[in-house]
C-alpha cells in the first residue's frame, strides 16, 4: 500500500528526481513550446498544482505522488497498488499490446506494428516490409542505401519526446511489455531501417507528453 | 395461507424468482419455511464464510443449482493476498455427500483445484453448467475432466480466470458423443486448441448458443465454425487478426451475414483497423458488443461499427473511443442500457481518453441508460449535474477518475455536489463508486438521499470519521462498503457496530482503523468475523509486540453463522469474542489465529 511508510519514501524520492530530471535534461528544440502544449491538451498543470495542496490535509499523505504530471514519474502511479482499479486479466490484456505507428515518407497512409510480436530487428523489418511492399527496398542493417538519382544517403530517423530529429540504432533492441501507445517513426526517403523498441518509446513519450522515468523507459542520451 | 395444503403454498412460492424473496416468505412461519426449504433449487450463497456448506445443504436438499462467491470485491485490484481463502473443495465435497442431483455450480473469486474440477466431473451425474468467474487454481487438465466426465454438459462459461495451460488438448476429451453444449466459453484461455476438434464440436452440436473463442483461434478457424453454427447467438471472435484483402477475409463476411441470429459480438483480440467491415452485416441486430478488448482499433473504426448499432443494449469499450466516438452512440444507440469505457493506458495519461463530455453527450442520447462505469482523466460537478438529470434510472453508477484526489479542472472544487445530484436524482441506485476529490460532504448526501443503496465502494476520499458515519447511519439497504485510502478511524468503525450484522461485509485498507478498534469490534460482535491482513515486511510473529494503536493495513470484517474459519492463512488475524452460550450451535469451536508477516 502506498501509505505506509515505506511506500511513502520510495514515492517521494523518485519523485524527486523525476522532477530534478526534468529539469536538467539537455535539450536542443524548444521543448517547452511542445511540453505546455501538452499540458492545455491534458489540463493537468492545475491538477498537479491542487493536488499537491489538498493532499496535505489528508493525513499520513503528504508525500505521496499517485498523480502523473508534467515532472512526475509514471513510476509513482504505477506504485499505488490496486489503482486504478482494473482487473489483472484486463491489465494482462492491455499490456501485451504495444502498437506502434509507423509513417514512411512518401507512402499516402500509416500502418499499425506491434512491437511485441516481433523478436528484434530483422523480424520488425521484415513485417514492415510485408506492410509496405509496394514501397520499400530490402535494407540491410550495415548498408547504406543511396538516393540512385542524387547520390544522397537515406536515413532512417524518428521523433523524440522534445521534438528533435533523431538517428535511429543507437540503442539495442530488447522487447519488452509496456502499455498501449503511439509513436512515429519516418524514414528519410521512402525506406525504413531496423528500428529499436526503446527508441520507439522515446518517441512515444513525445506524443503523449509523458516523461517516463521507470526503468524500462529511460533513454540513453 | 397456512390452511392451504403444503403443495398450494409450494405451487404458489414458485412464482418467486428471486432469492430474497424466498428468503423472506421463509420467515414467516415456520410452516412456509418447511415449504420453502424443501422446494428451493436455486440456491445464493453470497460470503462462502458466512455459513458451512453442510449447513446449506441440510436446509435445501433439494438444490439443484448452487452459485457461491469467495474473496472479497478488492481481490480483483490484488488488494488481497494470494492465498486468502475462498476454497471451492468444502463446496463441492458437502454437495457430493449431500446433493448428488446437483446439476448447476457457480463460482466467484474462489480458488478452484484440478482435483475439486475432477471430483465434481465425477460425482454429478446430471451435472450441466459450470461457471467460474475471476477464479483461480486450476489448469487445462481440470477442463479436461469436465470434458471427458460430464456427459450431458451444457454449458462451460470461463470468464476472466486464471487458467494455467498445461498444454493438454482438454477440448478433445468431449466425447465424440456430446452433443448437448449450449453454450462455451474459453475465452481466458492463454493456449491453444486443436482447430478441429473445435469445429468438429461445434458442428455436433446442434444447441450451441454461445461460444467465445480465445485469442489462440485463428480467422480461418473461426470461418470453419461460423460456417457450421449459423444459429450462434452470442459470439467471441478470437484472435480475428486478418487482412482485409485476402480470401480468407471475404469468406468471413460472406459467413458473417448468414448469421441472423448473433445478438452479442466480442473477443476481436488481435483485431487490426479494417477487418471490421466483416462484422457490419451483423451489427443491425446487436444488443451487446464488447469491444473492450481489442487495443488496436481506434476512434473511428469504432464510430463506423457503432454507427450501425441501432439496437445496442450493452456496449463494452475502451477509452480510445474518445468524446467523438460516444457522441456517435449517443445519437446512434437509443436503446442503450449499459456502458463500460475502460482506460487503455493504465499507466500514464492517454493521449485519446474521454472525458465529462463524452459522459455528458450519452446522458442526454440515451434515455435509458441505467448502469454505467466510466474511467476517465477529468470529471466536472457541472457534467455530473447534467447526467444525474438527464438519467434518472442509473441504477449502478460507477465513475473512476484516474487521478486520485483530482478536483472538478473547472472550479477546483471537490465533486461533492456532482455526486450529490446522482444519489438525489437516482432513486434506484444499488451500486455506486467514488472517485476524484471528495470531503464529508459528499457521505453526506448519500446517507440522506441514496436509500436503495447496496453497494458503496470509496477511495482517496473524505476528511474525518464523520464520512463513514453518514454512511452507515443513512444507507439502510447497504450490503456492501468498501474502502480504502481515506481518513476513517475507529471512532466511524465502532459508531455503530449493529449495523455490520445486517450488510454482507465491510472492507477497509490504508485507512486510520487500528488494532484495538477490531478488537473492540470484535469483542462486541461474536457473529462478526474481523479479519486484519498484515503484510508488513520484517515484522516480528508475537501479537504481544503489536500495539493496539498500530494501524490495521486491511480489515474484512462479514457476518457469518459459521464462527471464524479454520482456512485463514498465516498473515491473517482473526478477532472473534470469547464463545458464550448465546452464540448459535453452528458457529465453530476454533481459537484466534494469530500473525503477521
Amino acid at each position: 500500500m502506498s501509505t505506509t511508510e515505506t511506500g511513502n519514501s520510495s514515492t517521494t524520492e523518485s519523485a524527486v528526481s523525476g522532477l530534478d530530471y526534468e529539469e536538467t535534461q539537455l535539450t536542443l528544440a524548444a521543448s517547452g513550446a511542445s511540453r505546455s502544449e501538452l499540458e492545455r491538451k491534458r489540463g493537468f498543470s492545475e491538477g498537479v498544482d491542487l493536488s499537491l495542496e489538498t493532499k496535505d490535509f489528508l493525513s499520513g499523505s503528504s508525500d505521496e505522488a499517485p498523480i502523473s504530471g508534467a515532472g512526475e514519474p509514471s513510476a509513482a502511479k504505477a506504485q499505488v497498488v490496486g489503482w486504478p482499479p482494473v482487473r489483472s486479466f484486463r491489465r494482462n490484456v492491455l499490456k501485451s499490446c504495444t502498437y506502434v505507428k509507423v509513417a514512411v515518407d512518401g507512402t499516402p497512409y500509416l500502418r499499425k506494428v506491434d512491437l511485441e510480436a516481433h523478436a528484434g530487428y530483422q523480424q520488425l523489418l521484415t513485417a514492415l516490409e510485408e506492410m509496405f511492399s509496394c514501397f520499400t527496398a530490402r535494407n540491410y542493417p550495415n548498408e547504406r542505401l543511396v538516393d540512385p538519382v542524387n547520390g544522397t544517403e537515406y536515413v532512417p530517423t524518428y521523433e523524440d519526446k522534445d521534438g528533435d530529429w533523431m538517428l535511429i540504432g543507437d540503442v539495442p533492441w530488447k522487447v519488452r511489455s509496456s502499455s498501449n501507445f503511439t509513436g512515429n517513426i519516418k524514414g528519410f526517403g521512402s525506406h525504413v531501417e531496423a528500428i529499436n523498441k526503446e527508441e520507439l518509446e522515446g518517441a512515444i513519450s513525445t506524443i503523449h507528453g509523458k516523461h517516463h522515468s521507470t526503468e524500462n523507459n529511460l533513454v540513453e542520451w | 395461507m397456512t390452511y392451504f395444503p403444503e403443495e398450494v403454498v409450494e405451487h404458489i412460492f414458485d412464482f418467486l424468482g428471486s432469492h430474497r424473496d424466498r428468503n423472506a416468505v421463509s420467515t414467516v412461519c415456520k410452516a412456509w419455511y418447511h415449504v420453502e426449504r424443501f422446494s428451493r433449487r436455486n440456491v445464493f450463497v453470497g460470503n462462502c464464510y458466512a455459513i458451512r456448506p453442510e449447513r446449506v445443504m441440510a436446509r435445501f436438499p433439494g438444490m439443484k443449482s448452487l452459485s457461491v462467491k469467495g474473496k472479497p470485491h478488492f481481490a480483483d485490484y490484488n488488494l488481497v493476498p494470494y492465498d486468502w481463502g475462498g476454497f471451492a473443495l468444502p463446496w463441492i465435497n458437502a454437495a457430493v455427500r449431500r446433493c448428488p442431483g446437483l446439476e448447476d455450480l457457480r463460482l466467484k473469486r474462489m480458488v478452484v483445484t484440478d482435483d475439486d474440477l475432477d471430483l465434481l466431473a465425477r460425482s454429478f451425474p446430471n451435472f450441466r453448467s459450470l461457471v467460474l468467474v475471476s477464479c483461480e487454481g486450476f489448469s487445462t487438465d481440470g477442463l479436461a475432466a469436465i470434458a471427458t466426465y460430464c456427459r450431458g454438459l451444457r454449458e462451460l462459461d470461463l470468464q476472466e480466470n486464471e487458467v494455467e495451460d498445461h498444454g493438454r488438448q482438454w477440448l478433445s476429451c468431449f466425447h465424440e458423443s456430446c452433443t448437448s453444449l449450449v453454450s462455451l466459453n474459453f475465452a481466458c484461455l492463454k493456449g491453444e486448441v486443436n482447430a478441429g476438434v473445435l469445429e468438429r464440436l461445434v458442428a455436433r452440436c446442434p444447441n450451441l448458443r454461445s461460444l467465445k473463442l480465445n485469442r489462440a483461434v485463428s480467422v480461418e478457424s473461426l470461418n470453419e465454425i461460423v460456417a457450421r453454427a449459423p444459429y450462434l447467438v452470442d459470439l467471441g471472435t478470437g484472435s480475428f487478426a486478418v487482412d482485409h484483402h485476402t480470401d480468407a477475409y471475404q469468406r468471413l463476411m460472406n459467413s458473417f451475414s448468414k448469421c441472423k441470429s448473433l445478438s452479442s459480438l466480442s473477443g476481436f483480440w488481435e483485431a487490426s483497423p479494417h477487418c471490421l467491415d466483416a462484422v457490419y452485416p451483423v451489427c443491425i441486430n446487436l444488443t451487446v458488443l464488447n469491444m473492450s478488448y481489442a487495443p488496436a482499433i481506434q476512434a473511428d473504426d469504432l464510430i463506423k461499427l457503432i454507427s450501425l448499432c441501432f439496437k445496442l443494449q450493452k456496449l463494452w469499450v475502451l477509452d480510445c473511443i474518445g468524446d467523438k466516438g460516444l457522441a456517435v452512440v449517443a445519437s446512434t444507440c437509443k436503446e442503450l442500457q449499459e456502458l463500460r469505457v475502460f482506460p487503455s493506458d493504465i499507466y500514464g495519461a492517454g493521449a485519446t481518453s474521454v472525458t465529462e463530455e463524452g459522459l455528458v453527450a450519452i446522458s442526454s442520447g440515451c434515455p435509458k441508460l441505467n448502469s454505467l462505469l466510466y474511467f476517465c482523466y477529468q470529471m466536472t460537478n457541472a457534467a455530473l449535474i447534467t447526467v444525474a438529470k438527464n438519467c434518472p434510472h442509473f441504477t449502478r453508477f460507477r465513475l473512476c477518475i484516474l487521478d486520485p484526489w483530482k478536483p472538478d479542472p473547472v472550479t477546483n472544487q471537490p465533486l461533492d455536489e456532482g455526486f450529490g445530484a446522482i444519489v438525489r436524482s437516482c432513486k434506484n441506485l444499488r451500486r455506486l463508486s467514488l472517485s476524484g476529490l471528495l470531503t464529508d460532504q459528499v457521505f453526506l448526501y448519500i446517507g440522506l438521499y441514496a436509500k436503495c443503496l447496496e453497494m458503496l465502494s470509496i477511495a482517496f476520499a473524505g476528511d474525518s470519521d464523520k464520512g463513514m458515519v453518514y454512511i452507515l447511519k443513512g444507507c439502510k439497504n447497504l450490503r456492501k462498503l468498501e474502502i480504502r485510502d481515506c481518513p476513517f478511524g475507529d471512532i466511524a468503525l465502532l459508531n455503530d457496530v449493529a449495523k455490520y450484522e445486517t450488510m454482507r461485509s465491510l472492507w477497509m485498507s490504508s485507512c486510520d482503523v487500528t488494532l484495538g478498534g477490531c478488537k473492540a469490534l470484535a469483542a462486541k460482535m461474536p457473529r462478526l468475523n474481523v479479519e486484519i491482513i498484515n503484510e508488513s515486511e520484517g515484522s516480528d510473529k508475537l501479537e504481544e509486540n503489536i500495539s493496539d494503536l498500530h494501524k490495521a493495513e486491511k480489515m474484512y470484517v462479514y457476518r457469518t453463522v459459521a464462527g471464524p474459519r479454520n482456512d485463514a492463512p498465516d498473515f491473517i488475524e482473526a478477532k472473534e469474542a470469547k464463545r458464550n452460550s448465546r452464540v448459535p450451535k453452528e458457529s465453530g469451536r476454533r481459537r484466534t489465529l494469530v500473525v503477521v508477516q
